[in-house]
């Protein structure tokens, strides 16, 4: 397929090739590759979280299993079957958005979001009991049942590595809105038109790639 | 023309996909299942083990994810080269700090922590409120930076 058909015949709306690619085909491997760097750095962004909770696991072993306990296991793991299902459903939505089924692409990324707002709201409860209790990192730690060295940081961990992941789910979702919309609205996604939801949800399930480190992490010490 | 080719054969393999929706299920149904091993084994707190237990179903759950989610067993070279090079870094990341600090000399370790001689009471917090541990906010002092109690 060379560029020159696609540009001549202008009978494809969408997707527009670029006049720098050979074909349509190296477009998409570049807009995959690079959807892959930028994972690539996300990945390495929480990895900075998890060499903090490597190390101070190794120092406060005890205070690290104690206030793991401190967690709320059951929400923790609904919120994780939540997150799963909401991978799954982003993975549909782009085998239907390769079908051309827009109305099944809608469908599935709808139920996305709003397991990424159950997963949300989940999580606000999880935080509302910890500032009820005061397990906080620092000094507004204040939580008189464990009192061991080393308890704060572990909320300290807590918070960064959850508030962060809760920002890209946030993040997440509004990625996933857009391709929402745009199956709603023009419908024009189709066997050589599947990037956006593609790329959409490479992100969304990288969220849930994290999450599932986090969770053993976290609840599970 | 090798990048063409690439790009030729990643096309291919997204658009026709040799597996129905049915892959999805199957791969969520097995995340499903690792979730509750790792919750039942977790659970129980094994000494020694746990943590490598739950790291290795972790690392089976994000390859699954990883493979299949995100189509990597459908890519070709530079997006496994990425994804694999971002890994090792991680692993490297991880490692050479965490050799470091096992093999710190004692008193490098911060005090309060397991492999430190110095335990909170020694360097002038009480144990209800070592410097390392926070401890009780009290009223009318703000944890740590208080000398109201230092011997």
């Amino acid at each position: 397929m060379q560029s020159s058909s696609h540009a001549a015949g202008g009978a494809l709306p969408v997707p527009r090739l670029a006049g720098h690619f050979a074909s349509l085909e190296v477009q998409n491997h570049a807009a995959r590759l690079g959807m892959w760097l930028f994972l690539a750095t996300e990945i390495l962004l929480f990895a900075g979280l998890f060499i903090c909770y490597g190390i101070y696991r190794f120092l406060f072993p005890e205070a690290w299993a104690a206030a793991s306990r401190s967690l709320d296991l059951t929400l923790g793991t609904v919120n994780t079957v939540v997150l799963i299902t909401s991978s799954l459903t982003a993975a549909l939505a782009v085998h239907y958005a390769k079908d051309g089924k827009n109305k099944a692409v809608a469908v599935q990324l709808g139920l996305t979001l709003v397991m990424a707002v159950g997963f949300l709201v989940i999580k606000y409860f999880e935080y509302k009991h910890k500032f009820d209790i005061g397990t906080l990192p620092g000094r507004f730690y204040s939580y008189e049942d464990i009192q061991l060295p080393g308890v704060p940081l572990y909320f300290t961990v807590y918070f960064c590595a959850t508030a962060l992941h809760g920002i890209h789910v946030v993040i997440g979702m509004v990625v996933l809105s857009f391709s929402l919309v745009r199956a709603l609205k023009k419908a024009d996604f189709g066997p050589n038109n599947f990037t956006m939801v593609e790329l959409g949800s490479m992100y969304w399930h990288l969220v849930d790639l994290v999450w599932i480190f986090l969770f053993p992490m976290l609840y599970l010490v | 023309m090798g990048i063409a080719n690439e790009s030729r054969q990643e096309e291919r393999n997204m658009r026709e996909e040799h597996h129905g929706a049915g892959r999805y299920w199957l791969i969520w149904g097995l995340l499903l299942v690792l979730t509750a091993v790792t919750v039942a084994t977790g659970r129980i707190h094994i000494p020694t083990w746990g943590l490598l237990l739950a790291l290795v179903i972790a690392t089976t759950k994000g390859t699954l994810v990883a493979l299949y989610f995100m189509h990597l067993a459908d890519h070709r070279g530079a997006n496994r080269l990425v994804f694999a090079v971002s890994i090792i870094f991680v692993v490297l990341l991880l490692s050479i700090p965490m050799v470091d600090l096992g093999t710190r000399f004692r008193g490098a370790t911060p005090p309060g922590s397991t492999y430190s001689d110095l335990q909170a009471i020694d360097i002038g917090a009480d144990a209800q409120e070592g410097r390392y541990g926070g401890g009780l906010r009290k009223e009318g002092k703000m944890g740590e930076g208080s000398d109201v109690n230092k011997k």
